[in-house]
């Protein structure tokens, strides 16, 4: 996300003219999601990719190059079989729709300024919606968490339509065409949203890797603890935030969205008791604490006992992880950070 | 022998008293275990030069919290004098507990907090009016 309005600073201050090619559907098996996004300036320029390289993304350069001479919009199917992939060493097998949008950088209206307010909603923590029409895609509507929209689909009975579905891909935090109206016209919806949080209580050695993985996997990372000896810059180099305080306090003041996955790591109920009576009621994406079952049902009932409802216990992953044989703290992490991904892709 | 954790002290751990904070504390000092991680902030207001109203907040073991938490009881009604004057040994004994020497930090964490909280005061009379 944050690569994608780097990309586009950087071109509005290199370039006049640019091609944005959106990868808006795909059928069978893609190495990129909906949403992914390639820019081919007129002068030459290349940032991002639809596929992971090779000849697909050479087929959208040269459409590219072709939609910015004649500037006219197109979406470029391509239909790739089984035979066709193995022959062109596509080993994905899957089928592509590419937006093609040519966008002057030289008009104040231009179509990058879509995207700066999407970065302004998403620094203030909110998720937004670009929604376009892909048979005429300079009908664009912006749909931002909160109510606030822009621009529209051609008609009403479209944009709300568009407004329910933005809604619901906000929540999921996934991009896809969808066809709206009587007459089913695809729209194709990206979404944004804040980048996915780790927030990491208890500094201690399993906590480190786990933030340099998570780093790694584009997560921002933040990690707090009670004790300035073990939450430094030189036990976690790659982190974004070190909060050193009252853990249960620092996490009051933390913000917690569907994007926010949570790792108790410090394996001590008096890190742990207080910070899950705080981030379990925040409901994030994850909430997993470091321990046994047996652990984990001691705390759980501690919390019942003082009052805390099932149904936000049984948010608690206890032991957090998934179950690979994981022993040595990197194990671990990478056990905790494969369970937040298949979460976070639904498996 | 008292027992290892006593009933007063599993109560207080339990159902802490006195937890949260004040809006203008006239003391107000944090301090931690560095190596356990245990962190308590003690914070007091004072009323015609007695304590009238205490607070804790923190994240500890069950020794640390149920120590900060009789301290906030012991604590009111006190002056600076009376407060200056309160024991370790007055505020083990009121843990009823059986408190291993490793342990000692834990149960005197708050106490702490309340002495280097009183030195600040006491340091700062301008700002104390």
């Amino acid at each position: 996300m944050e690569e994608l309005f780097d990309d586009i600073e950087r071109l509005a201050h290199a370039e006049k003219r640019v091609a944005m090619a959106t990868l808006v559907a795909t059928r069978g098996t893609s190495p990129k999601r909906e949403g992914a996004k390639m820019w081919v300036g007129e002068e030459g320029r290349i940032l991002g990719s639809v596929t992971i390289g090779g000849c697909v993304d050479a087929r959208v350069i040269a459409e590219s190059e072709q939609a910015l001479s004649s500037f006219k919009s197109r979406l470029v199917e391509m239909k790739l079989g089984n035979e066709d992939a193995w022959e062109i060493g596509f080993s994905c097998a899957g089928d592509l729709d590419v937006l093609i949008e040519p966008v002057d950088l030289t008009r104040p209206d231009n179509m990058l300024e879509l995207y700066r307010a999407v970065r302004t909603a998403v620094d203030q923590g909110k998720r937004a919606v670009i929604a376009t029409l892909l048979k005429e895609s300079s009908r664009k509507l912006l749909i931002i968490e909160g109510g606030e929209i822009a621009g529209s689909l051609g008609t009403s009975e479209l944009d709300n339509e568009a407004q329910t579905t933005a809604l619901d891909l906000m929540r999921k935090g996934v991009s896809s065409t969808v066809s709206l109206g009587p007459d089913s016209a695809p729209v194709f919806f990206e979404t944004h949203g804040p980048p996915p949080t780790l927030i990491v209580f208890g500094a201690n050695h399993v906590a480190m890797p786990l933030v340099s993985l998570a780093h790694d996997l584009g997560l921002k990372t933040i990690v707090v603890d009670g004790r300035p000896r073990f939450a430094t810059r030189e036990r976690f180099p790659d982190v974004d935030e070190l909060l050193i305080g009252i853990p249960s306090e620092i996490a009051e003041t933390l913000t917690y969205t569907s994007s926010t996955f949570v790792v108790l790591t410090a394996h001590d109920y008096k890190y742990d008791l207080p910070v899950l009576r705080v981030t379990l009621p925040a409901r994030p994406a994850y909430v997993g604490l470091l321990g046994s079952k047996r652990r984990g049902a001691a705390i759980k009932e501690f919390l019942r006992d003082a009052g805390m409802d099932q149904s936000l216990l049984d948010q608690l992953h206890v032991p957090t992880g998934l179950d690979i044989g994981a022993e040595t703290a990197a194990e671990i992490a990478l056990s905790i950070l494969a369970e937040t991904v298949a979460l976070k892709y639904a498996k | 022998m008292p027992a290892l954790y006593s009933d007063i002290l599993l109560d207080h751990f339990r159902h802490p008293r006195n937890y949260g904070s004040l809006a203008a504390p006239d003391i107000s000092n944090e301090q931690f275990n560095p190596l356990c991680g245990d962190r308590i902030r003690l914070e007091l207001k004072f009323d015609q030069l007695r304590v009238s109203e205490a607070r804790f907040k923190g994240d500890g073991c069950a020794i640390s919290t149920a120590a900060a938490s009789l301290l906030t009881e012991l604590v009111l009604g006190e002056d600076v004098e009376e407060l200056t004057n309160i024991s370790d040994a007055q505020l083990i004994s009121a843990l009823e507990s059986n408190i291993q020497p490793a342990r000692l930090q834990c149960a005197l964490l708050p106490l702490q907090a309340l002495r280097e909280g009183l030195k600040n005061y006491r340091t700062n009379p301008l700002e104390n009016q």
